[in-house]
């Protein structure tokens, strides 16, 4: 397979961020290699909606989702990618439940992936708050660490939380495990991890995706990729 | 309100289409292939080394939901440890070591891991598949050189193990990828033989945990929330047993707390997920707090009138943790205390709840239940308290675990 069909079936290129005609979304979507197996055919039945727990408090269905896609109304379906499926828990129950054996939440994550690497002007409001994970995911792996439990971020989480923050160093020390006993990752990540990571996302076009969609998070993480190399390559 | 006669008899015919007929309807008439069957087939041809389960690993073997055998190593694992247990509920994974010392089971927990990154996939769409198969492998690669076999400790990193292995083993062109980029970091594509939940762990070992109960549960009643990505993704790998539920539901974690004599109440919002929703928790909070409270705990509470909810993952712990406090606002008085099932045995079992279970770092109320389970936190407090001070002296840190030396590589 050459190397743009490996690209288009199963991942995107990140150079493409901006191209976003109607029907070269749909397009994507439906070349992703996953497409096949997350949807069968539909009965329009509607069991995945009536056991989605978004569908209880959004403006949102699982069945109009696949239906939507299956109308090959193209921008119908960019229609929803900017907010519409957003929505989605991720639970997988409509998958369970699903007689076609079509995976609802499967084709959401694909048209989320698409979106998001087509740029699509919703990704930049829908990421903004997502910016602390991203920082962490991109430069150890981790999605959340000891530090991010703040009070300032989870006032709603109530009065015990200002503990959960207070002398976190001790307290994470009194953990009798000693990869826990850190702050700042939710375990020590060694340095020749980090730069395999690194590796990784270069090679897959995920930094590249970075800097295309949020130039300051990409300047801020590629300093510390350039610092980790420096600090491995020269210890060698 | 009392119901009518005619609106139970509608609700239960409705609940057993639910939980009888379409959960299972579809999968069983329809089997997946077996990607095991696959994968050994693609062994014999050289295209992929497989980590295989030996008799060091001490397997159990159980059936999972198409009555298929699934090995389940005890002994010689390899930690890949959760970032939100890790991060947000440090006794989670401390009470899952404190057990394998007990049981004089040997384990590595180092720090050449990676989190799988799936929950930020799933909650930002910024990876792609290539990419989490490529950090799914470079974990099962670093297990494999140790020589110890990966027990992933999170139900996501479960889930999405699960569906990268189907998807290296059914695509010719991604396991192409995954290799060429192994190669550019030193390492090679190798793919497990069972994608292995702690939670699996848990269960095979049941009765042998439960032999090291000091505590009577027997007055406890649990309500269980099973966790999406550990039943609803790749369900044909999932464990169910006759004598769980009529094998309507997956076993683990139910079994569990029965072999330690506590009571495992049902509700009928036992299939919804807890509303953690990956990007939710953290951008959509309102629905979060709604869905937790109104479609999990209102529902255990008031149904099952629980003493505890019971968990299996990491953010559902969370999620049903942390929301409770905030329906104060709008008249959900509610207190359930949430822990993982690890957790609440070790508690039955004699781990300190402070300093081993962490329980201090749970937000809803827990004291009325370790009261009510004879556990004496407060004799644990005051030396958790006494021993804080002693590490902020100086005093070096008690340690259930310390990594050898060679599996460190801090620089």
């Amino acid at each position: 397979m050459s190397e743009e069909a490996v690209m288009t079936h199963l991942r995107l290129d990140p150079d493409n961020v901006g191209e976003q005609d109607a029907e070269s979304l749909l397009e994507a979507i439906k070349g992703d290699v996953r497409y096949e197996e997350v949807i069968h055919g539909c009965l329009n039945c509607g069991v995945c909606s009536g056991s989605c727990p978004s569908h209880r408090f959004f403006d949102y269905s699982p069945r109009i989702v696949v239906q939507t896609v299956l109308s090959g109304d193209a921008q119908a379906v960019k229609d929803m990618m900017d907010e519409y499926i957003w929505a989605c828990a991720q639970c997988y129950t409509c998958a369970m439940r699903c007689p076609f054996h079509n995976s609802p939440g499967g084709l959401v994550m694909i048209m989320r992936e698409v979106a998001v690497w087509r740029g699509m002007e919703a990704v930049h409001r829908l990421l903004k708050p997502y910016g602390r994970v991203l920082l962490k995911v991109l430069s150890i792996g981790n999605q959340l660490t000891p530090d991010m439990i703040q009070p300032d971020f989870f006032p709603d989480w109530g009065p015990k939380i200002p503990w959960s923050s207070t002398d976190l160093a001790i307290k994470r020390k009194a953990i009798p495990v000693y990869t826990l006993q850190v702050t700042t990752s939710a375990w020590r990540v060694s340095p020749q991890t980090s730069y395999e990571l690194y590796t990784i996302y270069e090679e897959t076009g995920v930094f590249r995706l970075i800097e295309q969609i949020d130039p300051n998070l990409y300047e801020v993480v590629s300093d510390m990729v350039e610092d980790l190399r420096d600090t491995i390559e020269s210890s060698r | 309100m009392a119901t009518s006669p005619i609106s139970d008899k509608v609700r239960t015919s409705g609940w057993e289409f639910i939980t009888k007929t379409v959960d299972k309807r579809a999968i069983m008439k329809a089997a997946p292939k077996d990607p095991r069957e696959e994968l050994a087939e693609l062994e014999a041809k050289g295209e992929v080394k497989v980590i295989h389960i030996t008799e060091e690993n001490r397997p159990i073997e159980v059936e999972t939901l198409l009555g298929r055998t699934k090995r389940i190593p005890t002994n010689k694992l390899w930690h890949h440890k959760s970032c939100g247990q890790c991060g947000n509920i440090p006794g989670y994974p401390t009470s899952i070591m404190w057990f394998m010392n007990k049981l004089g089971l040997e384990f590595l927990d180092e720090t050449h891991q990676t989190s799988c990154t799936a929950w930020n996939y799933h909650g930002s769409g910024t990876s792609n598949l290539v990419a989490l198969a490529s950090v799914a492998v470079r974990n099962w690669h670093r297990a494999y050189e140790t020589g110890y076999f990966p027990l992933i400790h999170c139900g996501t990193s479960f889930g999405n193990y699960k569906e990268m292995r189907n998807l290296l083993i059914e695509h010719k062109d991604l396991r192409d990828e995954v290799r060429r980029i192994m190669a550019k970091v030193g390492r090679e594509l190798v793919i497990p033989e069972e994608i292995v939940h702690y939670s699996e762990w848990l269960h095979v070992l049941r009765h042998q945990i439960a032999a090291l109960k000091i505590h009577d549960l027997s007055s406890i009643i649990t309500t269980v929330h099973p966790a999406c990505h550990v039943w609803k993704l790749v369900p044909e790998d999932v464990i169910y047993d006759p004598n769980i539920y009529g094998g309507q539901r997956p076993a683990p974690t139910t079994a569990i707390l029965l072999a330690l004599g506590a009571q495992v109440a049902d509700y009928s919002t036992w299939y919804d997920c807890c509303g953690f929703g990956f990007r939710h928790i953290l951008t959509e909070r309102e629905f979060s707090r709604s869905f937790s409270l109104e479609r999990k705990i209102k529902v255990m509470v008031e149904e099952a009138n629980s003493d505890v909810a019971i968990t299996q993952d990491t953010g559902c712990t969370t999620t049903l943790d942390k929301n409770q406090w905030i329906g104060k606002a709008h008249g959900y008085n509610y207190e359930l205390p949430v822990m993982a099932d690890v957790q609440f045995a070790a508690l039955a079992a004699g781990a300190d709840p402070y300093k081993v279970v962490q329980i201090q770092w749970h937000t809803s109320g827990w004291e009325k239940l370790l009261d009510k389970m004879g556990v004496d936190w407060r004799t644990s407090k005051a030396e958790y308290e006494a021993y804080l001070e002693e590490l902020k002296a100086g005093r070096e840190p008690e340690q259930l675990y310390v990594p050898p030396v060679e599996n460190l590589n801090l620089h």
